[in-house]
Parts: C-alpha cells; structure tokens; sequence
C-alpha cells in the first residue's frame, strides 16, 4: 500500500506541478479596454502621458515631477466643461529658482490664447508661484486651445549647459470655473 | 502480487483522487477571492525575520494562530508563486487526496473491509462540504486540519495492531502538529478515547495524556482570544439545536441544493429525515448487538460540530467538513454491512446510498462552479485594476457596475493593495447596489464622494472603468460628461486625508502622502460637509507621533472650539467631539487642527504633529 500511496502522490506532483510552476510573475496584468488618447485640461508636465500637448519650450522632466521652460513655451489644452459658456481659469503652476533672481532681480511672465494677451506679473522673489488669469468664454471653444506664454528675461547658456532657462514648471491647465 | 492484483490495487487507491479532481475541477481553477486578500496582504507585509515570527505566531481575529494552514501556507506560496492561484490549489488537493487514501485505511482498518474505506472516501469525497474547501484557499485550514486528525488516529489504529512505540510517537506528533493547523484539533483527544474506549476498552487510558495539551490549547487560547462578541458570540442555548439541524441538513444534501436550485421544502424534509432515520436506525441497531463503531463514528461528527453549535450566527459553509468525516466512515460501514444481508437490505442499501449521492454531487458541483465563477469575476477586476495602474499610476481609479458579490468577495480585503493600486475606489452612488453586511464592513468606506469624484475627474486626477464587461473598459471621457453639475458644490462628510482625490479639501501645511496616511505639523485645516443632523460628531482617526509626553489635540469647526483631548505619545487614536448644529443652509465647514506637541527628526526640517488617518462627520 505504501508504494502505491508513493507512486499516486508522485504521479498527482508529476501531473500538477509543472502547471503550478507556470508562471512566476507575481502579477499577471489582464489587458483592459482603453479611450481613444484625448487632450488633458490639466497637464502635470511630468506625465509622459500627456508630454505631445507640451507643444514647445518645455525641456526633459527632472526629478519626476517638474521641467525647465526656455523664454517663450507653448502648451495645447482642453477647455474644461461648461468653458464655452462660462469662462475657466488658467493656471500655471511653476517656481522661480533664487539663481533667476540673484542674476535677473526680476523676471515678468505674459501668456496668450489665440494671440489675445492676458495680463502679465512680474516676480522678484524666488519660489514657488500660480499664474492665473481668467479666460473669457469665447476663447475656450473648440477641442483645443493653445496657450502661449512668455518670459521677458532668461538665464542664458552657461558652464555647458546650452539651455536658455525660464522658470520650473510643475503643472499647467485650466480650472472650471 | 500478480499484475491484474497490482493494478487491482492502484485502481482501488487512485480512484477516489481522480474523481475527487473531476468532481472539484472547477476548484482547481478558482481564484482568491474574499479573506484570501487579508492572508496575501499578510504574506506580502514581512520583511525582517521579526516580521516573520510575528505573522506566523501572534494571535489574530478571535485568537486563531494557525501557523501552517493559513500564515505559513499563504506567506510560502506567496513568496513562491504570487498571486498564481494554482499552486495553492494544487496544495489543497494534493492535501485532500492524502485525506481521502487516510480516510481509506482509517475506515478499512475499523470495519476490516476493503469496500467499506472506498466508500468511505466516495461518501465523503460527494458532501456538499468539500465544495467551499477545495475552492478556497482560506478553508485550507479544514483540509489540513483533517489531514492531522486522520493521521493521529491512523497512527493509533497502527499503533493498537502493532504496539509499536514509533506509531505512538506518530500519532503524538501529528496530533501536535494538527494544532498549527486548526483550533478544532483540540477535539482529538476525545475522537482517541471515544474510539478506545467504545471500541478497545483495553487501550482507553493510553489515551487519556492527550488531554493535556488540547486543555493547555484552550487555556491559552482563552487567554490570547479577545471576547467573542458580533457574529462571533457564543450562544449558549436552544439556538444550538437549530443550528445543529442546519449543519445536519447540509451534510446530508438536499438542504444544501435547495439553497442553490428551488426544491419544495417537503421533498428536502421527507430526504432529511429518510436519511436521518436510517443513519441512525442503523447506530441504534447496532449498538443494541453491542457492537459500538457506528456510534463512535457518529459521535465523530458529534465532538467536531459541536465547538461550531453556540455561533448561532455565523453559519458557515465547510464547518461540516470535519464532523461529515465521522458520518461518510459510518455511512460506508453500514452499506457493507446491508450489502452482506438479505436482497431488501442490499436494495434498501442501495436506494440511500443512490439518494444521497443524486442530491449531492450536483450540489457539491454546482457549489464549486459558483465559487470558481465569483472568483472569476474578482479575478478580472483585480488584474485589470492592476493594468489600469500601471497605464495610469498617480491617479485614483473609479469602478463603475462593481456588483454586490464582487464588492464582498474583492474589495473589502483590499485586494488592490496587492496590485501596487491604493487608491481604487467604486464611483459615487455605488454602494446602493450593495448588500450589508456590517460584520463585513462598511461599503461607504470604499466609495468616493460626489464632490470628491467631480474635482478629480475635472483635475485629470481619476480615471473612471466599467467592471461590467468581459475586460474592464476606460469610461473617463462618457463618465465625466455626464457627471450631475451639482456634485461640482457637494462636500464629502468623510475626508480620508491620504486619498489624492481628496487633496482640494486639505488647507496648507499637511505634508505628502505616506502610503495610507498623511502627517500634519502642529496646525491644518480641512473642508468637510457640515453636519446635517442634530447631534452629529467630528469623529478623527490617526495616531500620535512618538514621545514622552501626551499630545494635547484643539480642533474648532468653522471657529467653535471643540471639547481638547489628551492624546498618548505613538499611538492610534479614534476620537468623537460632539459638534454644534449648523445652519440648514450650510453645505461646508472647516476644521483646523491644531496640537501642542511636534516630533523632529535629524536632517528632516518637517514637525510631525499627527497623521491621519480618516476626518468624518457623522
């Protein structure tokens, strides 16, 4: 009985446990049905997701979360609900390193959509800031709205590294209003 | 041995397995689903050698320890296959083919029949309690705890035949083992003397030792186990009786269909006592000849579902699995012993034993497929969550359609914390689609409020997915559009300060997430729902950063000053202050905390105040 009892538990491993060994992996992700991609009204720069609406002037991400502008960038956004009829905010979320200040004492930034300015601010401390400026609701329809803003002053190339520098910026978007 | 004697053999010890795994084929496949989530996230906590001795040893919910059947076995596989299913179900199979070859030569030894141990392992192999046990791997425990009740007695039954020390010394150890695995172990000692003295007076004292340990088990366990209170309290009284006849009515079968497929309850009482009746007809009989096995076997049953009788209200569904052991052996003595008689007692035989199997391999697989296809379903929304996460890792994930078993079987044992995804929610107004079950939990906690969901889905902060189709499907876009304009002015009464959805309600100062909690230095403030009944509480779950003194906590609700609580240095707290009526008209208030005590730590600029934790009205 005992050899019998011996051989059916080895045949029952035998059978079983190639099956058990299969896979390894500790998770086995199962396929999910996404979206077609479609335009943020809120960029966080650092998502890689949403990199293609970061039209020009943003540099790499750094430290997972934020990147450098040149003097003018351009980022592409999707009006918030309701935005064609009631407005939003823009909102620029960034930070002025003291290296900006301690050489350029103070710098301004301007923004723009569809060629219409929204009021510039000048800054003359470091740290960290929010640009915002109502947007009127005749300038938010359509899918996509592009905005363009500008620095009056950069930190020029310097000790090899061949960037023109803005500020930092973190996230860019538009608020329901 | 000759050739057509061997396969004779093999076929006689490897049919019970084979049909035992086409029987449960479905449990095979079945993946974790309900408690399974706490072990696995048990499994997945250890990182020191502490760790380890902690989760294999320390009491948990009512005092359980079962280091081998539910720490050790989920904690080794886990590290082993991770979440792959199917080497623990394998494990579970593997041990209840060792069961069913035990069960075999247990019932073959006592009756001194061949027939008798197969049948034994058919009958028991067809009850409806292996179901819930050979498709969960949390009812392990049952498997495994029959495996060492079965090899104890195996070792005394040897160790009466031969009077060898080695198989006394088996049976102790298997019988200490058997505590690891199920605090039911403890009935043993009375299986082995019950048995000796019924059936082998001369060997009755031999057995008495064994007490010892099963009452220094109930000592301790008494002293480790808090009070059984909720769906764990005793009840001892008439309730017993009922309960009693519930588990009896499972075992048997048609009680168990009925609850699957409509049967007329005359048709199900007519089987139950037909059955009845006969079983114990036939202990009766028996006994009156003196002859004192059947009714050993059926005090088997009665010493393992005895401990289960004062849990009026926690009938669960494999708590037969042991004592049914005890009747499947007496069941398959007595169809051998009618099978030696005249032709109407083989007919009669027959006849029950036909009845009792048509009720209960349907029902036994029909259980099975149910678990497996629950299992299935939670299944598909945990790796698809675990997708999503990895397709959107910093944002809140929303389930839509989450239905009622899924929530219990996939949510409340926070099976997403396995897939790397914490902050997985179901979306506003889901929790009317689910069931209470307050011993279980509260739904609400894994909903997220409208005001909450309107500004993450606003924020790009959240991705919405369907759970009702074959793979979850992305419904951000259609979900968003459709949310009611007024959810954008709605204020959650029930702030969890670490959910990132919830971050707009939080004032400066907090710091950032910690996993599940967030620290504060010594004040913040958050937005919360006024209270909108008479008599509602600020209720603030956290802890206390580390120190030597106690904490003194100030909280105002919109500039009322709360009654201040004294807090102890690094613990938990859960603490209600009593809040003024607000205005009909007021949707939102704030609250600013402040305490008067603040950690620092070498190179961190921060001061740690409080972490929480959850903020509610209510």
């Amino acid at each position: 009985m005992r050899r019998t009892l011996l051989a059916a538990a080895l045949a029952a491993l035998l059978c079983l446990a190639p099956a058990g060994c299969r896979s390894r992996r500790k998770v086995k992700v199962q396929q999910t049905e996404e979206e077609a991609p479609s335009l943020a009204s809120m960029v966080h720069v650092a998502d890689p997701k949403v990199s293609a609406q970061l039209v020009n002037g943003f540099y790499g991400v750094e430290q997972n979360a934020w990147r450098w502008t040149a003097g003018k960038f351009s980022v592409l956004l999707r009006p918030p609900r309701g935005a064609a009829q009631k407005g939003a905010t823009l909102q620029l979320k960034f930070a002025v390193p003291d290296p900006i200040i301690a050489k350029l004492k103070a710098i301004s930034l301007a923004a723009s959509i569809g060629g219409k300015p929204l009021s510039p601010e000048t800054y003359t401390q470091p740290g960290e800031f929010t640009y915002s400026r109502d947007v009127a609701a005749d300038l938010l329809t359509g899918e996509a709205v592009k905005v363009d803003f500008a620095l009056d002053k950069t930190l020029p190339p310097a000790n090899g590294d061949q960037r023109e520098l803005g500020v930092v910026v973190s996230v860019v978007g538009f608020e329901a209003r | 041995m000759n050739a057509a004697r061997r396969v004779g053999a093999s076929l006689y010890w490897i049919t019970p397995p084979i049909l035992c795994l086409t029987l449960y084929w479905y449990g095979i496949k079945t993946w974790f689903h309900a408690d399974d989530f706490a072990w696995l996230n048990h499994a997945s906590e250890v990182y020191t050698f502490r760790d380890f001795l902690h989760s294999m040893f320390a009491p948990e919910a009512q005092g359980t320890i079962r280091p081998w059947s539910e720490r050790g076995f989920f904690m080794l596989f886990y590290s082993l296959f991770g979440l792959n299913a199917l080497p623990f179900r394998i494990c579970a199979f593997l041990t209840q083919f060792a069961n069913l070859a035990l069960i075999m030569a247990i019932t073959r030894r006592i009756s001194g029949s061949r027939a008798a141990g197969f049948l034994a392992a058919l009958l028991w192999m067809a009850n409806t309690s292996l179901a819930e046990v050979m498709a969960w791997s949390s009812a392990y425990n049952q498997a495994l705890c029959a495996f060492f009740l079965l090899s104890a007695f195996y070792f005394l039954l040897r160790w009466m035949e031969t009077g060898r020390r080695r198989d006394w010394v088996l049976q102790w150890v298997m019988f200490l083992l058997g505590f690891g695995a199920l605090e039911l172990n403890v009935v043993y000692p009375a299986l082995a003397a019950g048995f000796t003295f019924l059936c082998a007076r001369k060997h009755f004292l031999r057995t008495l030792p064994l007490f010892i340990p099963s009452v220094l088990f109930v000592v301790l366990h008494r002293m480790v186990a808090p009070p059984a209170s909720g769906v764990y309290a005793m009840h001892f009284d008439l309730s017993m009786l009922t309960t009693l006849q519930v588990y009896w009515g499972w075992m048997l079968g048609a009680s168990w269909l009925a609850t699957i497929i409509p049967l007329s309850r005359w048709l199900v009482a007519a089987y139950n006592l037909t059955l009845t009746v006969a079983i114990l007809g036939v202990v009766v009989w028996n006994a009156r000849r003196r002859n004192w096995l059947l009714l050993f076997l059926l005090l088997w049953f009665a010493a393992l579902i005895a401990p289960m009788l004062p849990l009026r209200d926690h009938l669960t569904e494999y708590y037969h699995f042991l004592p049914s052991i005890g009747v499947a052996m007496l069941g398959a003595c007595a169809l051998v012993a009618a099978w030696r008689g005249a032709v109407w007692s083989k007919a009669l035989a027959a006849a029950l034993a036909a009845m009792y199997l048509t009720v209960s391999l349907p029902a036994a697989r029909m259980s099975t497929r149910w678990y497996y296809d629950r299992a299935r379903e939670v299944r598909k929304v945990v790796l698809g969550v675990a997708r999503a996460h990895e397709l959107h890792p910093n944002k809140v994930i929303l389930l839509e359609g989450v239905d009622d078993q899924t929530f219990w079987k996939g949510f409340v044992d926070h099976s997403f914390r396995l897939v790397g995804a914490q902050n997985v929610y179901l979306t506003p107004g889901a929790q009317k689609l689910i069931k209470p079950h307050p011993e279980l939990g509260d739904p609400a906690e894994f909903v997220l409020p409208e005001g909450a969901a309107w500004w993450a889905l606003e924020h790009d902060a959240a991705v919405v997915y369907n759970v009702r189709e074959p793979r979850l499907r992305n419904i951000t876009s259609l979900y968003r559009a459709s949310m009611p304009e007024a959810w954008r002015s709605m204020y959650p009464a029930r702030v969890d300060v670490a959910n990132p959805a919830m971050v707009y309600l939080l004032g400066p100062g907090w710091y950032n997430i910690d996993i599940n909690h967030r620290w504060m230095p010594r004040r913040a403030t958050v937005t919360l729902a006024a209270p909108q009944t008479a008599g509602a509480s600020l209720h603030l779950s956290g802890s206390t950063a580390s120190g030597d003194a106690p904490a003194r906590i100030t909280v105002t609700a919109d500039g009322v000053t709360l009654p201040g609580r004294s807090l102890a240095p690094g613990e938990g707290f859960h603490i209600a202050l009593p809040l003024p009526p607000a205005p009909e008209s007021k949707v939102s208030m704030e609250v600013t905390i402040e305490v008067d005590r603040v950690l620092t730590l070498p190179g961190d600029a921060r001061q740690f105040g409080l972490a929480f934790g959850v903020i509610e009205v209510k």
